[in-house]
């Protein structure tokens, strides 16, 4: 933590006087309010009214448990962290205040065995249902194991709940997921994530920050760069350790490298879930490309492997990127512009799973999903870090909310993309990694997934061992988006649609 | 695939070489390849994988690598399927649905196992996972890489077939020549 | 669909004729490595041991063994010693049965001076 003693202003002044307390701690990627129990409901109650984004609540164990959570005054460029020491096994219920809690408040449950006062029943997420008090947790078992229970629904008439799942269709992820229907209209839809809980966040402690970065890449692959580069960062933020600007402009252009591919590969996805063959093969033809680019210009289809603390373990080959760039891009927009002239695909993806305004803030949602839906957050341009704050992306926002809306801002964001690498890699991206400072820290990263911001939060020890590591892609997110998503007017067979335009992963939410 | 026979690779064919406890597998596999030699329905099987190795499955279907071309085909449903293409380290939770996947295809039937997760390696064997698919399936082809690309799936599912003989067993992964350490190794 | 049929004629066949011919783009793929025998003793594969991070190597003694099936073709061990450990440009690596991905590389004795 560094010495410095910023003039609270905005929000963080305000909700200081709400809890009345003065004590502050700037370092490490955030500013950090630690906030007693007592008065952990006002603050979430002035941070929730003040609008900041409630980005991520996560719970660290120690000699009691301590509760984080991660706000973003979008703003004022600033993410807060409140933290709060839980001394017996409830704290004040959140999801009244901030709905985006619900999934954290059910996972810290069944890893730490604290809960939110008031006995709502509590959803089984990650720990599959045999799960003993031997199973790995990342802190102790609760007294009372999660029940099988979702979140109440209300349902208008008969309905009736089935469970689908968690083998589907071919060559898509395994996924488990309670659907609730009166018939061909979607009521509700709840996730259980067990069938691939992995445990990333339980293998990552102890391990220093490089074996910890061949994992962390492998949480969520298809966004590999930026869940590496947010555990990069949280390291380097935690240590004090500055990567090369170099180093840095070279992660730029891996990472929009990632979300060209990402949003070619959704847009095979989208005209896979409509029928439409000849527009997904157009499609995956820009995506093949592409991912031949990443090959040539990185050594890995998926970018594994760029991404290491203190800076990147491979350099662009520029060359490569001028020569196999245009081209795949050329392929994609080819693609789209048809796609956007066949009114039969248009027609399926207009008011389809409509994610209003107002849920995406409520939900806390991030990315393309919530600039779909009109809610302008980028954290490439809300929380500039280099070399994003030399290169300011324009971010792109719909109103909408539908699939379509999330489809035209995956083509805006495709073309901006192609632009910033174009000024990045003019500005003489390289390779290399600074050393990380010993002694120990903690430390929050983020960097703008494909999908949307990525989170992770880490504490190091003096050995510079890592005994906390929290990783939060966007996935974990926006899948309650998904709920809802789903749930307004939509029918069964536009499931894969909405599921295709929010492309989130499950191993993204599993972990 | 041309004219009536079979595309066949120039490596030497694996029975050779095969364990003495797989030359019963290699002669079941060589009977059940000669089945599915012209057309094979895939069923893929997540088993808790990054969702990396779905994406270069997925693009096995794409223009540029066209399984169709080769007689392969994907089908959603295992009672149609001869072949199961599995990825992910077989986390413990999901290894009834994987059992029952599998059991739900009529025989004869084979079991590809794909990428470094599904060979044991990247995750250890532990409370969450058994670490490789092997542990739960029987498992006939094994296709490494991380993920492995839509190429080295394309070899893998001739091999299953039969129409490409393995290589692997007689690579040794050792460089020749006389490289000279930089000097003063040993002091580093 | 004219516009449909037009543009994918015009697109032409992307295919690759893999098995029948070999694919060029294959080239560009990362491999497991290849590993200098000569050059290679038991401090600096223990270093390799250390270095890789999903277990495919191991030393038995004086021999290093290499699990293909669980290579990522990270790169780390080639980037600890690159005299010694190359890319082996393997990329059809099925295999019928686990023996066949375990290599043994001989060790030497002591190498430098």
């Amino acid at each position: 933590m560094t010495a410095l003693q910023p003039v609270p202003a905005g929000t963080l002044a305000s909700l200081l006087t709400a809890i009345g307390s003065a004590s502050v701690r700037d370092g490490g990627g955030a500013v950090t309010v630690p906030v007693p129990a007592a008065r952990l409901e006002t603050a979430v109650h002035h941070l929730a009214g003040a609008g900041a984004r409630l980005a991520d609540l996560f719970a660290t164990d120690g000699d009691q448990v301590t509760l984080r959570l991660v706000w973003g005054l979008d703003t004022e460029r600033q993410y807060l962290i409140t933290e709060t020491a839980i001394d017996d096994l409830e704290y004040p219920p959140l999801s009244d205040i901030a709905p985006a809690a619900f999934a954290e408040e059910c996972e810290i449950y069944e890893q730490f065995g604290v809960r939110p006062a008031g006995g709502k029943p509590l959803n089984r997420v990650a720990l599959p249902p045999h799960a003993g008090p031997d199973f790995p947790r990342l802190g102790h078992q609760p007294a009372q194991p999660p029940a099988e229970v979702h979140a109440p629904h209300t349902v208008g008439g008969q309905a009736f709940e089935f469970p689908f799942g968690p083998v589907r269709q071919v060559g898509v992820e395994s996924l488990y997921y309670g659907l609730v229907t009166s018939g061909e209209e979607i009521v509700d839809l709840y996730l259980f994530t067990w069938h691939k809980h992995r445990g990333l966040e339980w293998r990552l402690r102890g391990r220093r920050p490089a074996e910890a970065l061949f994992l962390a890449e492998r949480a969520e692959g298809l966004s590999a760069t930026a869940v590496a580069w947010s555990v990069a960062a949280a390291v380097e933020s935690a240590l004090g350790a500055e990567p090369p600007p170099a180093a840095l402009l070279t992660r730029g252009i891996a990472l929009e490298l990632e979300r060209l591919y990402n949003h070619a590969a959704a847009m095979a996805a989208l005209c896979q879930s409509t029928g439409l063959s000849v527009g997904q093969a157009a499609a995956e033809i820009a995506l093949e490309r592409l991912l031949r680019v990443n090959a040539a210009v990185f050594g890995h289809r998926y970018l594994f492997g760029v991404v290491e603390a203190g800076g990147v373990r491979r350099g662009p080959d520029l060359a490569a990127l001028q020569v196999g760039l245009p081209g795949g891009y050329g392929e994609l927009r080819r693609a789209a512009d048809a796609l956007l002239a066949t009114n039969s695909f248009m027609d399926r993806l207009e008011a389809t799973g409509i994610v209003t305004t107002e849920q995406a803030r409520r939900l806390g949602l991030v990315g393309p999903v919530a600039r779909a839906s009109g809610v302008a957050v980028d954290s490439r341009v809300d929380q500039p870090a280099a070399p994003y704050f030399g290169h300011p992306p324009a971010i792109a926002v719909r109103g909408t909310g539908d699939v379509l809306a999330r489809f035209q801002v995956m083509l805006d964001e495709a073309a901006e993309s192609v632009r910033l690498i174009g000024d990045l890699a003019a500005a003489g991206p390289g390779t290399g990694a600074a050393p990380l400072p010993g002694g120990g820290g903690a430390g929050l990263g983020w960097a703008e997934s494909p999908r949307g911001e990525a989170l992770a939060w880490v504490s190091l020890d003096a050995d510079g061992r890592i005994t906390r590591a929290r990783l939060r892609p966007a996935s974990v997110r926006n899948w309650r988006g998904f709920d809802d998503a789903a749930r307004s007017q939509n029918v069964f067979t536009d499931i894969p649609i909405i599921e295709a335009s929010f492309w989130l992963t499950v191993a993204g939410t599993a972990r | 695939m041309s004219g009536g026979s079979r595309a066949r690779a120039v490596a030497a064919s694996p029975a050779a070489r095969a364990p003495e406890g797989d030359v019963l597998a290699a002669r079941l596999r060589q009977r059940v390849a000669s089945q599915f030699g012209r057309s094979l329905h895939i069923r893929t099987l997540d088993t808790g994988s990054c969702a990396v190795c779905e994406q270069e499955i997925r693009l096995l279907a794409a223009p540029h690598y066209d399984l169709h071309r080769l007689g392969f085909f994907f089908t959603p449903a295992p009672r149609h399927a001869d072949l199961l293409l599995v990825t992910g380290p077989m986390i413990r939770a999901f290894d009834v649905a994987a059992r029952k996947t599998y059991e739900a295809m009529p025989g004869p039937k084979l079991v590809v196992a794909t990428g470094a997760c599904a060979l044991g390696g990247v995750y250890p064997a532990d409370a969450f996972v058994y670490g490789a698919v092997g542990e739960i399936l029987p498992v006939d082809v094994w296709i490494p890489g991380c993920p492995p690309s839509p190429l080295a799936l394309l070899q893998g599912l001739l091999v299953a077939v039969d129409r490409l003989a393995e290589k692997v067993s007689g690579l040794t992964f050792t460089a020749g020549g006389d490289a000279e350490p930089p000097a003063r190794e040993a002091e580093r | 669909m004219p516009l449909w049929f037009a543009r994918g004629l015009r697109r032409g066949i992307v295919t690759t004729r893999y098995p029948a011919r070999p694919d060029r783009s294959a080239a560009g793929l990362p491999t497991p490595p290849a590993f200098r025998a000569g050059v290679i003793d038991r401090r600096l594969a223990d270093r390799l041991v250390a270095v890789c991070p999903s277990r495919a190597l191991h030393r038995d003694g004086g021999v290093l063994v290499f699990d293909v099936g669980r290579c990522t073709a990270c790169g780390r061990c080639q980037e600890a010693a690159p005299w010694a450990v190359t890319p082996s440009g393997e990329f059809e690596l099925a295999g019928t049965s686990p023996a066949q991905f375990v290599k043994q590389i001989g060790l030497v004795q002591e190498v430098g001076q």
